[in-house]
């Protein structure tokens, strides 16, 4: 071990050994509260604890004893059970029985914080008994609660809502996107992408008229073209829009011409064989 | 879209007769499976692959063995479990024991017509070593690479009702897959002529004893035509017209897929893709050099439903793909 270390070690050990130990000198304590007095020279032999009862109004301990010179130093616990002054010695007694009438006194004081005639703790405030019956009455009021709630929410709310809330505007039906289209193509106005809604369009107006809505759409189109007039317009849009060269040039004009001024009425299924046939196209 | 040049037109004619002569030989093995077959030969012309569900014994196999054997094409078939690995099927490379060097040994993947059968039993990366070469048409062995033969064309089947211990393939992979058809069980008249076809075929002498003869011993080996013919109407699929009214029905069918309420995943572009080729493939085996709506509207199924997918919501209402097909189909229409 280094010189240097050596002396720090040393140096620590004055240092703790060297400083006095904070003693402790409470003279004074509330009742029932433990309390210190160290570092107390008595003279005479060493002392213990004097056997108390159950109403001695303080209880000593001898936590600690050291030699002082001819005399004996203690750590003593004391807690006291009665407000008043008290003398330590008195509850002290020799070890060897010799007598301990020549101890000086060490007076302590044990102070109350209960009111002087209170002798136990406070009794608890009386309090009324929880309310036994009235369940019944209780839950109907909770019913007639929630059920104005419910009329509240379903009534208001939704009458507030419809007021914020400004209708949407109607989607236009099948025959009002039909005939715009209709005059665009005969007026050679309409690009690859209206032809091709012409055409979707055409179809479901011919589904819608022949009640095709349940079929596939595969098995549905193939029954469209096998119908005399369905069937021969569109044969005529197909070679008009998906065939490379025409076999001959395509009247669109007369074709599309009673889709002009169709309705949504005209949507509707035709009438079966032997009725009366209402549709325009 | 450019129209078909004009000296193309009389191959048009050939080339239908090539395909019907197809379907009529596949037809007297395979009883009522015109769609089926149909959808064979788009997958043929388009170099698409083609998964087909249905339960078994409904003529899958035999339908693929007719076809590959009509054509003159390779036919391979790999029958997936659980336990088969990527090298079963792209191939290895072997040690030779008397050369001491590495010997490459090709895999069944090498042939024109591969029959993947119950491909949802194989383990994921077993599924994805043959969609991976599905998607490339080349694999790897060792550190060399492979192009297969050309035409290549997957045709794997799975089972819709036996789903334990397997594993479904994942949307994407799904997605290579140009048609998705779903087999249907026969109709009466079907089923009778199909037991009728089977009570006449009697036994075959083998050696000193005899065996039953199934429906593959029918198969004859004398094809219509050669692959050659097959790549010259795999040219004329292309020249066939597609017009600008057509591609805007096509988006527009898929754009919808995309924005309906009920489907959590709408199409890819893939499958507008998959739709206009398959659309264009339907118009010549028909006898059309311009593609139509009904093309469409027929093959919407099966290129469209196995790349979409319902919301959890639709799904606990009840609703179908089916059923948000057609209404998007009638949607489309209107």
């Amino acid at each position: 071990m280094s010189n240097v270390r050596r002396f720090g070690m040393l140096l620590a050990l004055l240092v703790t050994t060297a400083l006095p130990a904070q003693s402790r000198d409470q003279r004074s304590a509330a009742v029932g509260m433990r309390a210190y007095v160290e570092q107390l020279v008595l003279p005479g032999s060493e002392l213990e604890p004097a056997p108390g009862d159950m109403k001695s109004p303080v209880v000593v301990r001898v936590l600690k004893v050291w030699p002082h010179g001819n005399q004996l130093r203690y750590d003593l616990e004391w807690t006291g059970l009665e407000a008043g002054e008290y003398d330590l010695a008195k509850f002290l007694r020799r070890k060897d029985g010799a007598a301990s009438d020549d101890l000086p006194k060490v007076a302590v004081v044990v102070t109350r914080t209960l009111p002087k005639q209170q002798m136990e703790p406070s009794e608890p405030a009386p309090s009324p008994a929880p309310r036994l019956d009235g369940y019944s009455r209780l839950q109907g009021i909770a019913g007639i609660a929630w059920a104005v709630g419910l009329l509240l929410i379903l009534f208001v709310g939704r009458r507030r809502r419809r007021a914020a809330v400004a209708p949407p505007p109607p989607k236009p039906t099948l025959a009002d996107r039909l005939r715009p289209l209709v005059e665009a193509v005969a007026g050679d106005r309409a690009n690859s992408a209206a032809k091709a809604e012409l055409e979707r369009l055409l179809l479901a107006f011919w589904r819608a008229r022949l009640d095709l809505q349940q079929q596939k759409a595969a098995d549905a189109i193939l029954t469209i073209k096998r119908h005399p007039e369905a069937g021969a317009l569109l044969r005529q849009i197909e070679a008009w829009l998906h065939m490379p060269a025409p076999p001959a040039r395509v009247d669109l004009s007369g074709l599309l011409a009673p889709y002009r001024t169709v309705t949504a009425d005209d949507f509707a299924p035709l009438p079966a064989p032997g009725q009366t046939t209402a549709g325009k196209a | 879209m450019t129209a078909p040049e004009a000296t193309t037109k009389p191959r048009f004619a050939e080339t239908r007769e090539f395909l019907d002569q197809i379907r009529t030989r596949v037809g007297k093995v395979v009883v009522g499976q015109d769609v089926v077959v149909e959808r064979v030969l788009i997958a043929l012309l388009t170099s698409g692959h083609l998964l087909l569900q249905g339960v078994p014994g409904l003529a899958k196999t035999l339908l693929v063995a007719a076809v590959s054997k009509t054509v003159d094409l390779a036919f391979a078939r790999i029958q997936f479990t659980i336990d088969l690995l990527p090298s079963d099927i792209v191939g290895s490379e072997i040690l030779d024991q008397k050369t001491h060097e590495f010997r490459t040994h090709k895999g069944p993947i090498f042939t024109n017509l591969l029959l993947a059968d119950e491909i949802n039993r194989a383990a994921p990366k077993v599924q994805s070593a043959l969609l991976e070469a599905m998607q490339e048409r080349r694999v790897t062995i060792g550190n060399q690479n492979y192009a297969l033969p050309a035409p290549f064309l997957v045709i794997a089947t799975q089972n819709p009702v036996e789903q334990a211990g397997t594993f479904e393939l994942p949307e994407a992979q799904l997605d290579r897959f140009m048609l998705l058809h779903r087999l249907e069980y026969l109709t009466t008249e079907q089923e009778i002529e199909v037991l009728r076809r089977n009570a006449a075929l009697g036994v075959r002498r083998d050696g000193k004893g005899a065996v039953a003869r199934t429906e593959f011993d029918v198969l004859g080996d004398q094809a219509v035509g050669s692959s050659d013919r097959l790549v010259q109407a795999m040219e004329d699929v292309q020249q066939v017209y597609v017009s600008e009214a057509f591609l805007q029905h096509v988006v527009e069918i898929v754009n919808r897929t995309r924005r309906h309420p009920q489907l959590e995943l709408g199409c890819s572009p893939r499958a507008g893709i998959s739709l206009v080729k398959a659309s264009r493939a339907r118009a010549l085996i028909h006898g059309r050099d311009y593609v139509l709506p009904e093309d469409l509207f027929a093959l919407a199924e099966d290129v469209i439903l196995h790349r979409v997918r319902l919301s959890y919501e639709a799904v606990a209402e009840g609703h179908t793909s089916q059923q948000v097909l057609q209404e998007i189909l009638s949607e489309a229409a209107r």
